[in-house]
């Protein structure tokens, strides 16, 4: 299998931390798959579903994969120190400047134009992801019973999971026929 | 020291729990920076979440933000590693066990639900935040643009928080 030294990885998820504006997904699926073609298409799907799988930030989770598919564990290490330290330390330097710099009026303003794209842009992927699940349309009711849950009656995610799991699971099991 | 303890652990445990990524679950990362540990008061988590979405880099920054906001830069990478540190762990023993999975049906069952969920979690909270951040009906508007935008025109977004940041800097939203 192909091998790639930890210092390779680390350098490939620092550029593609540093692109992504407005989410990194999109940028390490073109990094990973058209540039470097280190993955084809299927095999990006197939671990991107299994990051989603797993809670917590999922393109943390496919740097882990990558990186340990690509180096083993020194691999998994690079590659997410790449994805992560040069971004951070850009936003640190930008929460300094807020600092000094956020009570003025007009920063406030611009902060909050950018907060309504950020909610436009989460959405965005929700509504993209919804697409997926257009193949099978029971699940809709899960998916509109979650939305339901959550935000009309106010119901911790606990509850929420609770209640839709397991109709999720004998749909998924239906579809998966 | 104590304080530290405490970010690191309760954002371990709000990890464990943010499926779908961090941004499905931002008003549960809202109630409890905001409301239950008083980490950061809601102006300031709604201008570092602005500020992590404008920067380049994974959506959990916002997180960084509110450790650096409590603790200073101790704070900002304890609670950094405290939101990566269950998942690479999971995945990484998923991986195994997926992989040798033989029952087809079953694998793919699992699959289809966690996304199935992961889609409700992510359009709810962008739901959820959108109460909690837009406070004019041109903040819904610009919002519902960014959608529509993301979803027919395959430009940049930076174009869009670029549009977000100009139309604030004039005093609309």
């Amino acid at each position: 299998m192909l091998q790639k030294s930890p210092t390779q990885l680390f350098i490939t998820f620092t550029f593609i931390g540093l692109s992504g504006f407005g989410g990194v997904l999109p940028w390490a699926r073109r990094t990973l798959v058209e540039q470097k073609k280190w993955l084809n298409a299927q095999e990006f799907n197939g671990l991107l579903g299994v990051c989603q799988l797993v809670p917590g930030p999922n393109i943390v989770n496919l740097a882990v994969w990558v990186g340990e598919r690509f180096g083993g564990m020194r691999g998994a290490f690079a590659a997410v120190a790449g994805l992560m330290l040069a971004p951070m330390t850009v936003v640190i330097l930008l929460a300094l400047l807020y600092d000094h710099y956020g009570q003025f009026e007009q920063v406030q303003g611009m902060l909050r134009g950018i907060s309504a794209v950020g909610v436009g842009l989460i959405a965005a992927t929700g509504f993209k992801m919804l697409k997926e699940e257009l193949s099978y349309l029971p699940m809709l009711i899960v998916i509109a019973l979650s939305i339901v849950m959550a935000t009309v009656f106010h119901l911790a995610l606990g509850w929420v999971v609770a209640v839709t799991l397991p109709l999720a699971l004998l749909f998924a099991w239906n579809k998966a026929k | 020291m104590i304080g530290l303890l405490g970010l690191f652990v309760k954002l371990s445990l709000f990890s464990l729990i943010a499926f779908g990524g961090v941004n499905a679950l931002l008003p549960t990362l809202y109630d409890i920076s905001v409301n239950q540990e008083k980490w950061i008061d809601a102006d300031t988590f709604i201008h570092y979440f602005a500020i992590a979405q404008a920067a380049p880099g994974p959506n959990l920054l916002t997180v960084t933000l509110i450790g650096w906001n409590a603790f200073g830069l101790a704070g900002a990478l304890l609670a950094t590693l405290a939101v990566c540190w269950p998942s690479c762990i999971l995945i990484f023993y998923l991986q195994r066990v997926l992989s040798n999975l033989q029952h087809i049906r079953w694998k793919k069952t699992i699959e289809y639900s966690a996304g199935a969920l992961a889609v409700g979690l992510v359009l709810a909270s962008a739901w959820q935040i959108a109460e909690r951040i837009n406070a004019s009906w041109v903040a819904y508007a610009l919002t519902i643009f960014s959608i529509v935008f993301v979803l027919v025109s395959r430009r940049h977004p930076l174009y869009l928080i670029g549009l977000g940041a100009l139309l604030g800097l004039l005093g609309f939203i």
